[in-house]
């Protein structure tokens, strides 16, 4: 199942995360950014009390402190590294970014956490992601520069 | 009133254990953290026996760190009956404190049932059939002392609460006029999970009298009963859960031989 929401680094395929999250709140308490929200009866009952990322507001920015406190273990309590978070994976709208249109800009490529590898500039001195690397942070859908934000994270739900 | 004034204190403790946890938490300060459905007190996890067992049949896992949080909730229980409910769970706090606003107002509800434990033991029964079937905690949503402390968390870092806060508001307005302790006393799956956790030698309100204990039949026990319960007729159980009011008005009016006591 495709998420609709960004979920904490660490989290389980959607459906298991729905199913294993008992909705504590614990990982919002350990966000020092106040990153992590809680969605609530409007976003649907499955999902009530379930920790959100609106990447946009807030990113994640990667301090690993949430997945080990989960006491279900909705999120994967052992993932420290933060290049072996899945959260997600950005997708730039090439139409919207500045960039890709010809204006110099590389705002994501300078705050993405995988320093050159998760956002590379190609020759044309254009973002690319890279798939593989990408965490789905959303920093670089939080500082682009362009309103909406030409490159947004797609909620994966790989961890 | 000792008892009393301990019960109390504990209350006053709770409600600001889930009002201050997660204002530490944002200032940096994480010993204490979680909420009524989980906590962790530094190394030390404790998680609802309701919501651990709820996620064991959603994930058909079983996850050795939740079923071990579960060890001190089980053991207090078994140890001392519901006393989460009676002395620290902010629903009946609020249930409680209104239902005493409502006697000085005077209001009779609509519907005066005999407290029973069928229907709560119902409601479980059906939490924990559909909990599987959904694939979702249904429990989780149904926690009032989990969605309070939750929706407190909430608030300290967005501002807002859910429009799940609204449950809480609508117990409280049932109970004021509909049904006296609706909720604790026929509906909540919380307490009626921890009510499974009885032994013979749980702590318990006991009313016995002999030559030095006697009844001065002056009832002050059936009307300091927060739930509605009769401790002279005996049967309390799983309903009570154990806060003492009645053992402590009797303690008051009669300073030695009183019928009725705690024992294990």
């Amino acid at each position: 199942m495709q998420s609709r929401f960004l979920r904490p680094p660490g989290a389980l395929p959607e459906n298991e995360f729905l199913a294993t999250c008992i909705r504590c709140g614990k990982c919002v308490q350990a966000c020092p950014y106040g990153t992590i929200k809680t969605a609530s009866l409007l976003d649907g009952v499955t999902v009530m009390g379930t920790p959100v990322i609106y990447a946009r507001d807030r990113p994640c920015y990667l301090c690993m402190k949430c997945p080990p406190v989960c006491p279900s273990g909705a999120l994967k309590r052992g993932l420290k590294e933060k290049e072996q978070v899945r959260m997600g994976t950005a997708v730039i709208a090439k139409k919207e970014c500045l960039a890709w249109q010809e204006t110099l800009c590389r705002s994501c490529f300078d705050d993405c956490p995988l320093i050159g590898e998760a956002i590379i500039m190609d020759n044309e001195l254009r973002p690319v992601v890279d798939d593989k690397k990408c965490v789905g942070c959303g920093i670089c859908e939080n500082v682009c520069p362009v309103d909406p934000a030409a490159v947004a994270v797609r909620p994966g739900g790989k961890g | 009133m000792r008892l009393k004034r301990l019960r109390t204190a504990a209350q006053i403790g709770t409600i600001c254990l889930v009002i201050l946890v997660p204002l530490a938490n944002k200032k940096g300060f994480t010993f204490i953290t979680g909420t009524l459905y989980s906590l962790a007190v530094g190394p030390v996890w404790i998680t609802d026996p309701l919501i651990g067992v709820q996620t064991v049949l959603t994930t058909a896992r079983l996850d050795a760190v939740l079923l071990l949080s579960l060890l001190i909730p089980v053991f207090l229980a078994f140890a001392l009956g519901r006393v989460f409910c009676g002395w620290m769970c902010p629903q009946n706090t609020i249930s409680e404190w209104a239902d005493r606003v409502a006697a000085k107002l005077g209001i009779t509800r609509l519907f005066r049932p005999q407290p029973r434990a069928l229907p709560r033991t119902i409601v479980l029964a059906a939490v924990l059939t559909a909990t599987p079937l959904v694939g979702f905690p249904l429990a989780s949503l149904l926690s009032a002392p989990g969605l309070i402390s939750a929706q407190a968390g909430k608030y300290v870092v967005e501002g807002v609460v859910g429009l799940e806060a609204g449950l809480i508001g609508l117990i409280v307005v049932v109970e004021f006029f509909l049904v006296r302790r609706a909720w604790c006393n026929y509906l909540c799956p919380v307490g009626g999970f921890l009510g499974l956790f009885r032994l013979k030698g749980t702590l318990k309100v006991v009313f016995a009298e002999d030559a030095e204990h006697v009844c001065g039949k002056c009832r002050a026990c059936v009307d300091a009963c927060g739930l509605g319960l009769d401790p002279l007729g005996g049967n309390l159980y799983p309903l009570c859960h154990n806060c003492g009011d009645c053992v402590g008005v009797c303690e008051a009016l009669k300073e030695r031989g009183k019928p009725l006591s705690f024992r294990f």
